[in-house]
C-alpha cells in the first residue's frame, strides 16, 4: 500500500522524477566508478604479482624490483642460500639490461631479462618454446619492431662501440617462442633469454649478478615467517611481500585513491542533495494532501514511511541504472588510463567486484533515506487544521 | 644512476675542522636535512650498493625538490656529486648517460641536432622540446582521464541544475498563473524566469568558485607537505574560472527557459488547479 501510494505520488510528476532518476543514476554511476577506482589498481595489480605463485620478491638493499638500475653480486651464493631458507620452494632469479637490436634503418633497444627458464615467472608463453643457451623468448611487439616470427634469428648487442663505429658484443640468437610479459608495456619490445646468457655479456660486468629474485613458499608456510627468515640470511636484499609490494604501489597511487575519495564524496553529496530537495518539494505541493490524510485518521508514522518510501524508490531506481552506466563509463575510464606508457597490460584501473555495486547503491539508499527524513519528519509534525484551512483559500 | 646510491650511510656528523680539506662534496636532497638529521658541513658516507666500498664525501649544499610531477610519489632521496667523483664511485669509467648542449638560439637548434646525429655514432641527440613530449605522454593520459571525468561532473551538474530549476519554477506555478492571468505575455514570464535562473547559476557559480579556490588550496597543502614538493596539484587560473562561471550561467539560461517553457504551455487556470 505504501509502495503504491510512494509510486503513484512519483508517477503524478513524471518529467520531474525522470530528472530526478537521471540525476541519480548520473551519481551513482560517478560513485560507482570511484569504489571501482579506489581498490582497482590494488587489486589488479596483487592479482598480477600472485598471477605466477611467487610471494617474495627480493631486490639489492633498499631499492625495489626493477625500479633501479642496481643489481646485486655473488647472486649464485645469494640463490642458493635463499633456496635452503626453510618454506621456501623456488627461487626464480632475473637480470634486468638494455640490448641494442640492429634492423636494416638503425636499431632499437630493447629490454632484455635474463632468467632461469624451468622457474621463471616474468613470462607466459604463447608460442614456442622456453629458451635454452643462444635462444631467447620474445614479446609480439618486439617481433614486430624487428620484422621478425617465431623461428627467424635475431641479433642483439651489448651496446655501441664509438670508436668502431659498431655495435658491441653483438650477438646472434635464435626466437623459439613468443612471450607475454607480465611486468612490461605491452607495446615495450622485450626479450627473455637464459641467465647465464646474459650475465656472460658486457664484458664480465654482469657476471653472477642479479636485479631482482622472486621466491615461491612451500604450502602450509607463512608468507611472513618465511620473508622475515630470508631477511636474516640474507641482509644484501630487500625482502618485499605481495602484501608490501601492494601497499608500495598503493602509495605511489595515493593520487587516485585520493581522487576517488574527494569525487565519491561529491557524487554521493549530489545524490543527497537531489533526492532532499525533491522530497521537500513534493511534501510542500502536497500538504494538503497529507493533512487530509491526517484528518481522517492516517497515522503520522505511515506518512512517514511513505515519503521516506519515496525517496527510497527514487534511489534504488537511480542507483539500478547507475550502476549499468557506471559499468560502461568505468570501462571507458579504463581505457583511457590503460594508454600510461609502459603500463603491464594485465593492470587495470577499474575492476569491477560486486562488492564495490553493493557498496554505491548501499550509500546511495542510506543517502534516500535520510534525505527522505526530514521532509516526512515536518509532514509528520503538520498541523492538521491549518494546513488544511490554507489549502483551502489557496 | 643516481637511484643506484639509495644504499647512503650517514655517518656520524663531523665537525667540519676535523675534516680532511680533500674530501668530495655532495649535495643532499633537503628533505635528507630534516629525516637524517644532517647539517652542511657533515661527512657521509656514500657506496655504489649496500656493503660496498664507499667514498666520504662532505655535504656542501641541500637541494629542494624540484616541481616534477613524475618524482612526486617517488620516495627515494636524490644527491648531486661531481661527474668524476660518481664515475670513479661507480666504477663507470669515462662514461656519462647523457649530456645537455645549449645552441646560441633556438634557430641553430635543429642543426645542431642534425649536426651530431650525423656524426656521432652510439648516441642520438634530441630537441628538448621532443624529449619532453615523450616524457609528457603519462600526464597527457592524466589530462584525459581528467578532461572525461569533468564531463561526466558537467552531465550531473546539468542534470542536477535542470532539475532544481524545474522543481523551483513548479513551485511557482500558482504565482506563475497569476502574472499570465492579470495580463503578462507568455514571453514576458518566460523572460523572467530565465533570468532568474541566470542569475541563480552565476551565484552559484560565484560561490562554487570560492569554494573551489578554497579547495584548491587546501588539497595544495596537504599534498606538498605529505609528499614535500613545491608541485602545484590544484591550479585554479582565470580561464578555469571563466569557463567554470560560463559553463553554469548557460546550464542555468538553459535549464531555467526549459522549466518555463514547461510551465507557460499550460493554461493558467489549469496552473491553479481548476
Amino acid at each position: 500500500m505504501r509502495a503504491a501510494l510512494a509510486v503513484s505520488s512519483l508517477l503524478r510528476n513524471r518529467a520531474r522524477t525522470a530528472l530526478a532518476v537521471a540525476g541519480i543514476a548520473v551519481a551513482t554511476a560517478m560513485l560507482l566508478d570511484m569504489v571501482m577506482l579506489a581498490s582497482g589498481m590494488r587489486l589488479s595489480f596483487r592479482d598480477l604479482l600472485d598471477a605466477r605463485g611467487f610471494q617474495i620478491r627480493l631486490s639489492p638493499k633498499g631499492t625495489l624490483p626493477f625500479d633501479t638500475e642496481a643489481t646485486v653480486g655473488d647472486a649464485s651464493a645469494l640463490v642458493a642460500a635463499v633456496a635452503a631458507v626453510p618454506g621456501v620452494a623456488v627461487v626464480a632469479p632475473n637480470l634486468g639490461a638494455q640490448l641494442i637490436a640492429p634492423r636494416a634503418d638503425g636499431a632499437i633497444t630493447v629490454a632484455a631479462i635474463g632468467v632461469v627458464p624451468e622457474v621463471q615467472g616474468d613470462f607466459a608463453l604463447r608460442d614456442g618454446r622456453l629458451p635454452q643457451s643462444g635462444e631467447v623468448v620474445a614479446s609480439p611487439a618486439a617481433l614486430q619492431a624487428l620484422s621478425r616470427s617465431l623461428g627467424d634469428t635475431v641479433t642483439i648487442a651489448d651496446g655501441w662501440d664509438p670508436q668502431l663505429r659498431t655495435v658491441r658484443e653483438a650477438v646472434v640468437r635464435r626466437i623459439v617462442g613468443v612471450g607475454r610479459f607480465y611486468y612490461l608495456g605491452a607495446d615495450q619490445p622485450v626479450v627473455a633469454l637464459p641467465l647465464s646468457d646474459l650475465q656472460a655479456s658486457a664484458q664480465g660486468a654482469r657476471a653472477d649478478r642479479i636485479s631482482s629474485a622472486m621466491v615461491r613458499i612451500a604450502p602450509g608456510r607463512g608468507v611472513d615467517e618465511v620473508a622475515a627468515a630470508i631477511g636474516r640470511t640474507a641482509p644484501r636484499v630487500s625482502v618485499l611481500t605481495t602484501a608490501e609490494a601492494v601497499s608500495q604501489a598503493d602509495e605511489r597511487l595515493a593520487y587516485f585513491r585520493n581522487l576517488a575519495f574527494i569525487l565519491g564524496s561529491v557524487s554521493l553529496a549530489v545524490g543527497f542533495l537531489l533526492i532532499a530537495t525533491l522530497m521537500t518539494v513534493s511534501v510542500n505541493e502536497r500538504i494538503g494532501e497529507i493533512a487530509v490524510q491526517r484528518a481522517i485518521g492516517v497515522a503520522a508514522s505511515r506518512i512517514v514511511q511513505q515519503i521516506v518510501v519515496e525517496g527510497l524508490l527514487l534511489s534504488l531506481l537511480g542507483g539500478v541504472i547507475g550502476l549499468g552506466l557506471g559499468l560502461l563509463t568505468a570501462r571507458y575510464l579504463d581505457h583511457i588510463l590503460g594508454a600510461f606508457p609502459g603500463l603491464p597490460p594485465e593492470i587495470a584501473f577499474f575492476v569491477f567486484q560486486p562488492r564495490d555495486a553493493f557498496t554505491s547503491l548501499g550509500l546511495l539508499l542510506l543517502a534516500g533515506t535520510f534525505a527522505g527524513v526530514l521532509p516526512a519528519y515536518r509532514a509528520a509534525r503538520l498541523p492538521i487544521a491549518t494546513a488544511l484551512r490554507e489549502e483551502a483559500v489557496a | 644512476m643516481l637511484h643506484a646510491l639509495s644504499a647512503l650511510a650517514p655517518l656520524a656528523a663531523a665537525l667540519a675542522f676535523q675534516l680532511p680539506p680533500q674530501l668530495p662534496t655532495v649535495a643532499l636532497d633537503e628533505r635528507m636535512r630534516t629525516d637524517l638529521g644532517l647539517a652542511i658541513g657533515d661527512t657521509v658516507e656514500l657506496a655504489a650498493a649496500s656493503g660496498a666500498p664507499g667514498q666520504r664525501m662532505v655535504i656542501s649544499a641541500f637541494t629542494r625538490r624540484t616541481a616534477d610531477p613524475s618524482e612526486v610519489a617517488r620516495a627515494e632521496y636524490k644527491v648531486r656529486v661531481h661527474l668524476t667523483d660518481l664515475q670513479a664511485l661507480l666504477r663507470y669509467g669515462d662514461r656519462v648517460d647523457r649530456f645537455a648542449v645549449v645552441t646560441h638560439d633556438s634557430s641553430a637548434r635543429e642543426a645542431a641536432v642534425r649536426a651530431i646525429n650525423a656524426r656521432a655514432f652510439g648516441f642520438r641527440a634530441y630537441p628538448s622540446a621532443d624529449i619532453a613530449v615523450e616524457t609528457g605522454r603519462t600526464f597527457a593520459v592524466i589530462n584525459r582521464f581528467h578532461r572525461a571525468i569533468g564531463v561526466i561532473t558537467i552531465l550531473a551538474s546539468a542534470i542536477f541544475l535542470l532539475c532544481i530549476m524545474l522543481l523551483r519554477v513548479e513551485e511557482r506555478r500558482r504565482e506563475i498563473a497569476t502574472l499570465r492571468l492579470i495580463g503578462l505575455s507568455r514571453r514576458t514570464v518566460e523572460r523572467a524566469i530565465v533570468v532568474e535562473a541566470a542569475a541563480i547559476a552565476a551565484l552559484g557559480a560565484f560561490v562554487g568558485t570560492g569554494l573551489g579556490a578554497v579547495v584548491s588550496a587546501v588539497v595544495n597543502r596537504h599534498y606538498q607537505a605529505l609528499y614535500r614538493t613545491p608541485l602545484v596539484f590544484s591550479l585554479v587560473t582565470p580561464d578555469v574560472i571563466a569557463l567554470a562561471v560560463a559553463l553554469s550561467v548557460v546550464l542555468g539560461l538553459g535549464a531555467g527557459w526549459l522549466a518555463a517553457r514547461r510551465l507557460t504551455g499550460r493554461a493558467p487556470l489549469t496552473l491553479l488547479g481548476r
